[in-house]
């Protein structure tokens, strides 16, 4: 048998954020030594994900697993703890984060590249890609303030898809465009999965975990309560009820 | 000789240096007109009142202040646009991982190639009048380092603690005006008290505002012994807001 390979390794991961009630100000700052508030968003949290696993992360809301997220896309720094990731994480869950209004639908491609770590040569590489599948025609020329919603969801899904991602981080909220762009990206995605990447899942929607995860993670409080089978999702759900 | 991951910082900064140009210009009518309507509008109202009661004595008070103001300009446009970047872009930086410093870089690169742009427009008036000091402005390229090192170093150090500290941009936006006025820009330096020298080289725009005037116009140093003052403070505000920086950019998630 293959020796397993490590995609994502997290060790004793604390993740610890101080509470603002108001807008922290420096002079505030001087005046009165306030007593920090803590939360603790991750506590001590180890997980080992290997490659071409698809892992589901369940929870709460406020559970800590945008956080965890987070920490694996390399967003946030855990307060301890060591987090190992190989290979490029790409988030499909916000696809709009390095558009520029004033700037065309091909400069926006190549910044939006550029800042999920694509490099120039790569992106040059799969342009005529990602403008045909984002399906934009004549408007490649022109300033991204004057494409529809739709269009520009289109866009970014297809700049993030096209990135050739080793870690695919996914939304259940993967509803993008019309209903023959959400077929084209749902099959986009499908295909991930048969190509064994490396999948991320956060949802509540139960039946879309069911399908396409195979491990899960339940996350409580901060605190990895449980990694395992489908099982743990079963439970999960009928606690919920 | 770069690593990829080097070549990949060059490429990530570079890119966002050309949005910045672009994304600014795009829809301005005058476009480039802008950059150096600026600083020719404050020339003339500046020149204008102070060269009634302000006795210096240069060749032509005129280009004397629009040597000073270039440099300021890019100075303080940099440090107020830069301060309050890192929370402006706040949505880039809660979602995607990318070199962080790259926002500050990008605004001081477009900044420069503004003030390249200006400085080239001077030097073709200065011909055509036949006031180029061709030796000395063998310094110009050393002064536009130097004035993009510090203000680098202080954008980053300012840009950094406005994310912590929300007034940080408050403090600057009050301090910049002040600035300008404890640096000679409207006046020379022998018009102050030679026992204060000392205090107006500790900051560093003193030297840098005389050595664009020493490659521009040829105009003399007042004391160049007390440069090394000014580069030592720039050099240390450069390591410091690199520093702190890196520290802080790690931990931007949480603040913003």
């Amino acid at each position: 048998m293959k020796k397993k390979q490590i995609a994502i390794e997290l060790k004793n991961i604390t993740k610890r954020y101080v509470l603002h009630h108001e807008k922290p100000t420096f002079s505030e700052q001087m005046i009165r030594r306030s007593k920090k508030e803590e939360f603790v968003a991750l506590d001590d949290v180890s997980l080992t994900i290997y490659k071409g696993e698809s892992v589901g992360i369940i929870g709460p809301n406020g559970a800590g697993k945008t956080t965890l997220l987070k920490v694996i896309a390399g967003i946030a720094t855990p307060t301890s703890g060591t987090v190992s990731v190989y290979g490029r994480v790409v988030s499909l869950i916000d696809l709009e984060a390095g558009f520029n209004p004033e700037l065309t639908g091909e400069e926006n491609i190549y910044l939006n590249g550029l800042v999920i770590g694509m490099r120039r040569k790569e992106i040059e590489k799969v342009f005529k890609k990602i403008v045909a599948f984002a399906d934009i025609g004549n408007f490649i020329d022109a300033p991204l303030y004057t494409y529809s919603q739709g269009m520009k969801l289109r866009l970014g899904f297809s700049v993030a898809v096209h990135a050739n991602p080793d870690i695919l981080i996914l939304d259940e909220g993967m509803a993008v465009g019309d209903e023959e762009f959400r077929g084209k990206s749902g099959e986009r995605i499908r295909q991930f999965f048969k190509e064994g990447k490396t999948v991320l899942m956060v949802s509540h929607w139960l039946e879309f975990l069911e399908k396409y995860a195979k491990r899960i993670a339940l996350v409580e409080g901060g605190k990895l309560i449980e990694v395992g089978g489908l099982v743990i999702l079963k439970e999960y759900v009928r606690e919920k009820n | 000789m770069f690593s990829e991951k080097q070549l990949f910082w060059l490429e990530f900064v570079w890119a966002m240096t050309v949005k910045e140009i672009k994304a600014r210009y795009k829809h301005a009518i005058l476009g480039f007109l802008w950059i150096i309507l600026n600083p020719l509008l404050q020339m003339l109202v500046i020149g204008f009142v102070f060269q009634f009661f302000l006795p210096v004595h240069v060749d032509n008070y005129f280009l004397f202040l629009f040597s000073g103001l270039l440099p300021w300009i890019f100075f303080s446009f940099t440090l107020t646009k830069c301060t309050p970047a890192i929370v402006y872009e706040r949505s880039l930086i809660k979602k995607a991982r990318f070199p962080r410093e790259a926002i500050i870089l990008s605004i001081v690169f477009s900044n420069v190639f503004h003030l390249l742009v200006s400085l080239a427009l001077l030097l073709i008036v200065l011909l055509f009048i036949g006031k180029v000091a061709l030796l000395q402005l063998l310094l110009l390229p050393i002064a536009i380092i130097w004035i993009a090192l510090l203000a680098s170093g202080l954008s980053l150090l300012a840009t950094a603690l406005n994310a912590r500290f929300r007034d940080v941009n408050f403090f600057v936006q009050a301090v910049v005006p002040l600035w300008f006025y404890a640096t000679p820009i409207v006046y020379t330096l022998d018009l102050i008290p030679q026992n204060l020298h000392a205090l107006f080289y500790l900051n560093p725009m003193t030297a840098v505002i005389e050595a664009f005037r020493f490659a521009l116009l040829g105009m003399p140093i007042t004391q160049l012994s007390y440069w090394l003052v000014s580069v030592v403070a720039s050099l240390a505000l450069c390591v410091l807001g690199w520093v702190v920086f890196q520290r802080e950019s790690k931990y931007f998630d949480d603040w913003v």
